[in-house]
């Protein structure tokens, strides 16, 4: 099951989201959840938000005229959606 | 029972089988464990053998701690070795991997549903938002809405504020520095030609950034902002781009700074640089008053449309400038590899909208108040101090100043694309500094005296009273415009908005500096502006995130592009005989 969902990620030709590969393995969306957090902890997966925090994005520029910690946290602009790459030492 | 409890006890019949090399060795380590009754008392057996399967650094630290754990470790290590021979795997991973499959065997088991129960009311739309036909059109609708309600709708706002700005304000100012003696000195002119002009003539524009912060604030919260990232996202993989190219795009066009450090995400240099350079054409909110300024000028009857056009025109642009990079510079195997979490839909909440409008709009302030005002002050010595003409300091002819001077040297190459007076070209040149400083210059170069009116002073109270009666007329016209985003227009002829002087002396200037064409100028300026460097924060983040190499292509890069593309749309239009 955990593997499907990594090799299902693997194999796609573009960007997947998760209700529609909750639909493809015939698994709760819950649990979809709890796999991709498990990878994510594994190092297989990169949660793109929280790797991005921990790069220390910073742009608290005085002319930028917003205080934030990277692109999800900009006061200028939509929150964005969450994404999880496959790690690049795990691409085939 | 819990899951928890289900995983980790032995009940015959009722426990997850993690396999059979696994329950051998689960079986074997349990029998170590049996053989310390201070252990076996204080853990379930069964539990830690698993845990310590699994890896468990915690439970690993507990168990030193006890007479015997050091053996329970070194029998439990050994299983792992064993069973990691046998599945080729991580034993944490088998053992989860055993886990999940028992737990959606008996969520299948257990729980039936419908196939209408199946699909919730967030899949249901988004089997018509993100269908591969229909998700872009949709995007393309949901982005003309929002530059209809932005250009449109704002418009009897963005009168009230520079109504209150040029009238009440201003007066007061000069009241006081009239009470203080310093009337008709050249301190009333810094505040009067410089503050006022320059950060007044940007603060005009809040009402159209309340409102595209409102629309943003409203496609996020419901949920669409996403769904927009992944119809884009596809799209710009079928073009052979980097699928995650699109979310740091869709980033910038609330700022570029930050949109730039987003392209951290992508893993592979290659289409880091190539997002990187493609990052700034994507509209800032910053450039938006500079569009709607100039549509509500040349293009009062389809500002709404012009806008959304330049936005259009940007993405465009960098999709194209994205697939000749990458089948040429960037050639690379592409690695767009991820999965992307769609929220569901929400109804958003006033509190929730209100929360990132004033946010957002507050911050834009922020900058008014600080990096505008000062480039304000800058703008009105430079124009103050002669170099030619028998003025002296803060009394001249501003077209005598050190800054006209200046900017006119730039002018020529700006002339085939039909801007090049002085006052166009230096309103290009501090755009450097920060996009919003382009509208703030332009009011101070287009030095606009307002036709003195023979009326009396209004008392404080009156202004008080006009400003509050103003902006209650303002609400009820702002209602009135709503149906413009359908295009039904129901103000009458003679209530349309009269031009301002600085839109009439802006329209002067492009009609005479382009031979007649100041409609296919205009268009070539918003251009121009689309196109060029955003500001030197984004430079100095694209050095930072892209190296001193790419940060000067891409100030060369986009320059060159700005200046042929507005060269295109202006030298284009007048052999088509438009404009």
């Amino acid at each position: 099951m955990l593997n499907q969902v990594l090799q299902e990620i693997r194999s796609t030709q573009s960007a997947l989201n998760l209700g529609d590969l909750s639909h493809k393995l015939g698994v709760e969306r819950s649990a979809l959840d709890g796999m991709i957090q498990f990878w994510v902890r594994k190092g297989r997966l990169i949660d793109d938000d929280a790797a991005e925090t921990q790069a220390g994005v910073v742009c608290s520029i005085g002319s930028c005229g917003a205080s934030c910690m990277g692109a999800f946290n900009c006061a200028f602009i939509a929150k964005m959606t969450r994404t999880y790459s496959i790690s690049p030492d795990d691409i085939e | 029972m819990t899951t928890h409890e289900l995983a980790y006890t032995q009940r015959a019949g009722f426990a997850i089988y993690y396999g059979r090399d696994a329950e051998e060795e689960i079986v074997l380590l349990q029998e170590a464990i049996s053989r310390h009754a201070h252990i076996e008392k204080q853990f379930p057996s069964r539990w830690l053998a698993i845990k310590l399967l699994e890896g468990d650094r915690d439970i690993e630290m507990h168990l030193k701690v006890f007479q015997g754990g050091a053996d329970v470790l070194a029998a439990a290590e050994k299983s792992i070795i064993h069973l990691e021979k046998i599945y080729g795997e991580d034993i944490d991973v088998v053992i989860a991997d055993h886990r999940y499959g028992w737990i959606n065997g008996l969520v299948r088991e257990v729980v039936k549903r419908s196939s209408h129960d199946r699909l919730t009311n967030s899949d249901k739309i988004d089997r018509v938002v993100t269908n591969r036909l229909l998700g872009i059109p949709i995007f393309l609708i949901a982005m003309w809405v929002v530059f209809k309600l932005t250009a449109d709708v704002s418009a009897p706002y963005l009168d009230w504020v520079d109504g209150v700005i040029g009238g009440p304000i201003t007066n007061w100012v000069v009241g006081i520095l009239g009470v203080l003696g310093l009337g008709g000195t050249w301190v009333e002119s810094l505040f009067v030609d410089g503050i006022i002009a320059g950060v007044g003539g940007v603060l005009v524009f809040v009402p159209v950034m309340m409102f595209l912060y409102l629309a943003l604030a409203v496609l996020e919260d419901s949920g669409y902002m996403a769904r927009a990232a992944f119809v884009m996202d596809r799209l710009m993989h079928a073009l052979g781009l980097h699928g995650k190219s699109f979310l740091p795009m869709l980033v910038g066009f609330g700022c570029t700074v930050p949109a730039l450090y987003a392209t951290r995400t992508l893993e592979n240099e290659k289409d880091r640089i190539l997002t990187g350079l493609l990052v700034p054409f994507m509209s800032c909110g910053a450039r938006l008053p500079v569009y709607v300024l100039f549509a509500a000028i040349f293009f009062p009857e389809n500002a709404g449309a012009v806008v959304f056009g330049l936005y259009l025109l940007g993405i465009l642009t960098a999709i194209i400038l994205g697939i000749l990079l990458k089948n040429t510079i960037f050639k690379g195997k592409e690695q767009s590899i991820f999965v992307m979490e769609l929220p569901p839909y929400r109804l958003p909440t006033l509190r929730g909208i209100w929360f990132h409008m004033w946010e957002r709009t507050s911050a834009f302030v922020r900058k008014a108040w600080t990096i505008i005002m000062a480039t304000s002050v800058i703008l009105w010595v430079l124009m103050a101090i002669p170099v030619k003409g028998s003025g002296s300091f803060a009394e001249i002819d501003v077209n005598d100043s050190v800054f006209a001077t200046a900017n006119e040297a730039i002018a020529p190459v700006l002339a085939p694309l039909g801007f090049d007076s002085w006052e166009a070209s230096s309103a290009l040149v501090t755009g450097f500094v920060a996009k919003e400083v382009v509208i703030s210059t332009m009011a101070q170069v287009y030095a606009v005296e307002e036709p003195e009116e023979e009326t009396e002073a209004a008392t404080f109270f009156e202004d008080v009273s006009e400003i509050i009666t103003s902006f209650i007329g303002a609400t009820f016209d702002t209602i009135k415009s709503l149906p413009l985003i359908a295009g039904i227009n129901l103000f009458e002829e003679e209530e349309e908005a009269e031009p301002t002087s600085l839109m009439q002396t802006v329209q002067n200037s492009f009609e005479a500096s382009s031979g007649g064409h100041g409609t296919l100028a205009s268009l070539a300026f918003m251009v121009f502006i689309l196109i060029y460097t955003p500001c030197m924060v984004a430079i100095a983040a694209e050095r930072q995130e892209l190296g001193a190499k790419w940060m000067w292509v891409s100030i060369i890069g986009q320059l060159g592009l700005a200046w042929l593309m507005a060269f295109v749309v202006f030298q284009g239009g007048i052999l088509l005989g438009l404009g």
